[in-house]
């Protein structure tokens, strides 16, 4: 491990080349780069999600911090580990002070692996427009979690109306073991649905993009009911009616299982436990392609249409959050 | 011909609007089923099936209603079973031991006891079946393993028959069955017994497992190969100098002396595993990338294959004797325990063999396998025509080899490219150097286990990973000449810790080429 005071981004390239000969482990076959924009509260938080998302997938991590952007000296301080508390591989956290946090890629971009995919996750609320993030701009992934914001369904509303194929949010990744259960619950089972009902927590992300996953593809209409649910969930049930008189039904017993009555089988109960931020990050690194049932589900949550039309590449826009301020 | 399923096998049931293909984030699950395996108490089942079972169920990767019936000749109920699978899991599954988890599959397992001649045992578990599908949903659908000797094969299957457990249209759903090596000890035997087997069964619903079609360097092969520019060009006898594949094991024969003294190398590795390798190097492009199309390129090179002229020089087959491995003393295979003392099985096979097609016309592929080799490794290797001409000075390029690309199937699975690089300095030479893709380190995503892997296909009804009848037979066609031209001689001799006798050597030498150290 190296640590670098008030340095330059060519400073740490040639630490990170540095630390790469020393430690031996020239990595060869990297497949991509992961970009961590994270509050310095969050960090300890950030790192041991993507410790873990990097035991399971192989990166070269890179945590930006940006700190005091009205400070009136620019600073960067860095530190290169290599097998260190950020797992076996490659990685670099920045701190960047002044207005160096607002050009943030310059530091960025000569760190980033030769020709591999980047992906960016920010740790925290996300942009209003990614392209305003220089840091968003060259991924090829853009992961963001609107559970950050205090209104999530406007959160959505702007996801959907920023929306280009390859940004997903952790809030869609909370809902994957739902919506296999729900899946494998209608394995075998004949009939259309005519409706039904999430049950949940209204104002979560994750339960409005279940909703709007069920609408689109059920066809049927999905309402989102306010419920008592089990403490650190979302979701307390969902319920489908069938055009076969039969009422699917999957409730929430407790954090880590789900009965399903109503199925094509007997009644059961499965294991559905709350994933942690780790493992959530693990499953978004196995696809490195565009999400379209993301978007789907996006926008029929929002209401947003046109959304699987999009296509093309963000380019950067500038904006100085220094003259909102002063505005 | 066609296969099983011709199409995208997302899991769970076709009409199912919940399932996307695009949605690769839902995991391929297998339509609720049952599986029932014969001979439960067994080893394979004990060290592979059940721990792969639970490690399935702890993937989420088993549908909500599964059962999973064990059958054996014991006098136990469903307690005894579970706590049987319960200890095998425990000891050899790979992933964390969650109790949660255990107790659901655990609630689903039965025993049915009895031994394969009795009617009524079959009747029994026949009824099971038929209950299940009411009281655990399976819906009829039900895979059989049969875990046991293959000599008792006949009895099982007409049991099966007699009881109709194997019709799909009578129970409702689909039925499969699913068979271990050895197909057979020659093409005779293994004629009969695939008749038999697709007799009962239909021949779509076969799956006959070759655990080394599993892992996932050997299904990269195919991702290598046709999925990149690079390498089909050069894939031929035009830029291809000769092919190695090697399966070498640094264990003896362990517990298996019995089966082991009549079967012998050959038998055992040479005519299924690196066969089946030798299939997947060689062969064409499928027209695309379904059971049907893959299998019908792997037949057509397997009936392509040619044995040398001169056996004697280029079929070679050895023995171990007592030796050094990895610091212990070991002893020769003639004294392991139930081995009698003259035998003459072979526990080395190496043997050039040829592809007579335009693209691999001339192109020798030498494969070999060996017991109390140095160490355990499984490899590919191809070995390319050296430069035409060189415009350095001979002195130059005096460290130079072929170049090489080799796909390592076990263990560190990846790839080494291997080519002449300039030595830095003032003077001109050239050295090979190596350039590695290790999976491990690129994808850390645990490869999950062969067994794994290949049960998952086996309840989703994925043949691609499967053999074929017509692939067995042809696989026997090569080696019953080398077993008749072996018949009746001695094996060299090598000591253990050896890369095999020194004839094997010796045939490569012949050709003016060396073995590669894998």
């Amino acid at each position: 491990m190296s640590t670098l005071w008030d340095t330059t981004g060519s400073q740490v390239v040639k630490a990170l080349t540095a630390e790469r000969r020393a430690g031996g482990t020239v990595m060869s076959g990297l497949a991509l780069t992961l970009v961590i924009v994270v509050d310095e509260k969050q960090v300890a938080e950030a790192e041991e999600a993507a410790r873990i998302a990097a035991s399971v997938h192989p990166c070269r991590l890179l945590l930006v911090v940006r700190r005091q952007v009205d400070a009136p000296v620019p600073r960067l301080d860095a530190e290169v580990l290599i097998g260190g508390r950020l797992g076996p591989g490659e990685a670099v956290v920045m701190r960047m002070y002044g207005r160096l946090a607002l050009h943030a890629e310059s530091v960025v971009l000569p760190l980033l692996a030769p020709d591999a995919p980047v992906v960016t996750w920010w740790h925290g609320p996300p942009p209003e427009v990614i392209a305003h993030d220089p840091l968003g701009v060259f991924a090829e992934r853009r992961i963001t979690d609107c559970a950050w914001l205090p209104d999530p369904a406007e959160g959505l509303a702007t996801r959907a109306a920023d929306y280009l194929p390859g940004d997903t949010d952790l809030s869609w990744t909370r809902t994957t073991g739902w919506r296999a259960a729900l899946a494998a619950a209608f394995d075998s089972l004949s009939g259309q649905a005519l409706g039904g009902r999430v049950e949940g927590n209204p104002n979560s992300p994750s339960a409005q993009l279940l909703t709007g996953w069920l609408h689109a593809r059920l066809g049927a209409p999905i309402e989102l009911v306010d419920t008592e649910r089990p403490s650190g969930t979302h979701v307390a049930a969902v319920r489908i009616d069938l055009d076969t008189d039969r009422e699917v039904v999957l409730r929430r017993l407790d954090a880590g299982a789900v009965s399903v009555t109503g199925g094509a089988g007997p009644d059961t109960v499965i294991q559905l436990p709350v994933r942690s931020l780790g493992e959530l990050l693990g499953e978004e690194l196995r696809r490195l392609d565009a999400d379209q049932p993301y978007g789907e589900a996006l926008g029929a949550a929002t209401g947003v249409t046109g959304l699987a039309g999009r296509s093309g590449r963000r380019r950067h826009v500038w904006k100085d959050p220094a003259e909102r301020a002063n505005a | 011909m066609s296969a099983p399923r011709d199409k995208v096998i997302t899991g769970g049931s076709p009409a199912n609007p919940l399932r996307d293909v695009r949605d690769r984030r839902l995991p391929r699950v297998p339509e609720a089923c049952a599986l029932v395996v014969f001979g439960i108490t067994g080893d394979l089942a004990r060290k592979k099936l059940l721990p792969a079972f639970y490690d399935l169920a702890n993937r989420g990767l088993l549908p909500t209603n599964f059962a999973l019936l064990g059958f054996a000749r014991r006098d136990w109920g469903d307690g005894d079973f579970i706590a049987l699978a319960e200890r095998s899991a425990k000891e050899h599954a790979r992933t964390p031991w969650r109790p949660d988890v255990w107790e659901r599959l655990a609630a689903n397992m039965r025993f049915v006891p009895g031994s394969f001649d009795e009617d009524e045992a079959f009747d029994n578990l026949d009824q099971t079946l038929a209950d299940m599908s009411d009281t655990h949903g399976i819906q009829g659908n039900a895979a059989f393993f049969l875990s046991i000797p293959p000599t008792m094969f006949p009895v099982v299957l007409r049991q099966m028959e007699r009881t109709g457990m194997a019709e799909n249209e009578r129970c409702g759903g689909w039925r499969r069955v699913v068979v271990e090596k050895p197909f057979g000890n020659d093409l005779a035997s293994a004629i009969e017994l695939n008749t038999l087997v697709d007799d009962v069964f239909g021949w779509r619903d076969v799956y006959r497992i070759d655990h080394y079609l599993g892992k996932e360097t050997v299904q990269n092969l195919l991702a290598l190969r046709f999925a990149n520019t690079l390498f089909e060009p050069i894939w031929n006898a035009h830029y291809v100098d000769s092919v190695q594949i090697t399966m070498a094991e640094d264990g003896g024969i362990g517990s298996r002396a019995a089966f082991y003294d009549e079967t012998g190398a050959a038998r055992d590795v040479l005519q299924n595993h690196l066969l089946q390798l030798l299939a997947l190097t060689a062969m064409e492009e499928p027209v695309q990338f379904i059971p049907s199309a893959i299998r019908t390129e792997k037949l057509k090179v397997l009936r392509a294959v040619s044995l040398p002229d001169d056996l004697d020089a280029y079929a070679i087959r050895g023995q171990y004797e007592q030796g050094w491995l990895a610091g212990e003393r070991v002893v020769g295979y003639t004294q392991e325990k139930d081995v009698p003392e003259d035998s003459r099985t072979e526990t080395y096979a190496a043997v050039k063999l040829g592809v007579q097609t335009r693209r691999w016309a001339g192109v020798p592929f030498y494969l070999r396998t060996g017991k109390r080799l140095p160490r355990r490794v499984t490899e590919i290797a191809l070995s390319f025509r050296r430069a035409p001409h060189l415009p350095f000075a001979p002195t130059d390029t005096e460290e130079l080899g072929h170049n090489q690309l080799v796909v390592r199937v076990q263990p560190d699975e990846g790839m080494t490219l291997k080519f002449g690089s300039k030595v830095p300095g003032s003077m001109m030479e050239v050295r090979d150097v190596s350039m590695d893709f290790l999976y491990g380190e690129t994808f850390t995503e645990a490869s999950p286990e062969a067994y794994e892997r290949l049960l998952l296909d086996v309840l989703l009804g994925d043949a691609m990973l499967f053999p074929l009848n017509e692939e067995v037979e042809a696989s026997w066609d090569v080696i019953d000449p080398l077993e008749e031209h072996w018949s009746g001689q001695a094996p060299y001799r090598y000591r253990a810790g050896e890369w095999g006798p020194g004839e094997a050597e010796q045939m490569l030498a012949r050709d003016g080429r060396v073995w590669r150290r894998p």
